[in-house]
């Protein structure tokens, strides 16, 4: 469907962020320097690191680092206050895909812009000594064009064969994230070609599986302990069910259900057309959740990204915009 | 050298190719544009307008590196089903 952001009206629209994909360095660094929301940004979160930001960020380069999660919390999150200024959405649901909840907490206004920092330098923290001893050969393989039928054959064979997997992110009827020991990787890769199906890529550390209930338990005693969390000003779809977020315990139980539960992409937005939601505004470098089937089928989409908040002429207010 | 409709195609899923700008053999497509999902649908319309099905080997992302590497899969696909 095309986008057409100014015929939305306010309750027809939900603001969603997207999961981190592999985004180069040069490509956020040049927002995160030249615009001026998210200078302001990077500055403040500059005072609650204990480094320069950006320095470390250019050393670390791709990959998903605690530099890189600032870094994409910074730009989410700016590209959503620039499309509130400069489209004047207002939008009266948001939502954020895997480490997009993160972002969509903060511009609910569960907890400020700098805890949200903090929050996500702690959790990259807790992830990464957590996976530096546990479960270190498993990997979360994305599939695309595999239907679902196929795969559940080939997972129930994997099953059969004594190995363990766990779907750790539905994307679309025919797309998914799967999670096993890195030793079956060959031939489950091999089994989804044979059904037509292309593996995309295999994501380390992994992500989203019930097996990780010890660090679902560590974040809630070490991590999240250390937050005042707030009713959200705008309710939260959460992306594991669709399920809609209104106070500060539910905020907390979203991010630890995070750990343990798949992401529920099509069932996510299943919620918000229930709600009355026609057209979603995807405020971030997104090269996933805004682009898929189950999105642009049932959702006008807009995609403001850095390429469109840096152009130099401005589009009009939403205000100012007459119906078309 | 490819055909025609095989240069619009793939220069469709190029965000970052000018259109005054080489599609060379050895481009590295992924420099230009070509996401994961842009793979995907890239593949697709591969296969709905040549008629071919691509399966096993030829469905990883080595086969989508570049030009040069597609259009030989294409067309030894299209050569294995006439």
């Amino acid at each position: 469907m095309t986008t057409s952001i100014a015929s939305a009206k306010p309750s027809e629209l939900a603001l969603v962020f997207p999961g981190m994909g592999p985004s180069g360095y040069a490509e956020l660094a040049r927002f995160m320097m030249v615009s001026p929301r998210a200078r302001q940004l990077r500055e403040a979160a500059d005072s609650v690191l204990d480094y320069p930001l950006m320095d470390k960020y250019r050393s670390a380069g791709e990959g998903y680092s605690e530099f890189s999660q600032v870094a994409f919390l910074i730009t989410c999150f700016a590209l959503a206050e620039w499309a509130q200024e400069e489209l004047g959405i207002e939008p009266d649901l948001c939502s954020g895909a895997s480490f997009g909840e993160k972002v969509a907490i903060a511009y609910a206004g569960s907890l400020t812009f700098s805890d949200t920092v903090r929050l996500t330098v702690q959790l990259s923290r807790c992830e990464e000594a957590y996976f530096r001893l546990e479960y270190r050969d498993v990997v979360t393989q994305s599939v695309a064009r595999t239907p679902e039928q196929s795969l559940m054959e080939i997972l129930a064979d994997m099953a059969d064969r004594g190995e363990w997997h766990d779907i750790s992110c539905f994307v679309d009827d025919d797309f998914f994230m799967v999670s096993m020991r890195e030793q079956n990787l060959e031939r489950f890769n091999g089994e989804v070609r044979a059904a037509g199906g292309i593996p995309l890529h295999a994501m380390r550390p992994p992500m989203h599986s019930s097996v990780f209930s010890a660090l679902r338990q560590r974040v809630a005693d070490n991590v999240l302990t250390d937050f005042r969390f707030a009713d959200p000003r705008l309710p939260i779809v959460a992306d594991q069910d669709g399920a809609v977020v209104n106070t500060a315990a539910g905020v907390q139980s979203l991010l630890l259900n995070s750990i343990v539960q798949p992401v529920n992409w099509p069932d996510t937005l299943r919620s918000m057309r229930q709600r009355g939601v026609t057209k979603i505004c995807v405020a971030g470098p997104d090269a996933l959740f805004g682009r898929v089937r189950c999105a642009t089928s049932d959702f006008d989409v807009v995609t403001v990204n850095q390429r469109m908040a840096l152009r130099p002429k401005r589009p009009l207010k939403y205000a100012e915009r007459k119906p078309s | 050298m490819w055909d025609e409709q095989f240069e619009k195609l793939l220069r469709d899923h190029l965000p970052f190719l000018e259109a005054d700008e080489e599609l060379s053999g050895d481009l590295n497509l992924r420099e230009f544009g070509l996401d994961s999902l842009g793979v995907v649908d890239l593949l697709v319309s591969l296969e709905e307008m040549y008629g071919v099905h691509f399966i096993n080997d030829d469905l990883t992302m080595e086969t989508f590196a570049a030009p040069s590497v597609l259009w030989a899969t294409l067309c030894r696909l299209i050569n294995s089903t006439t």
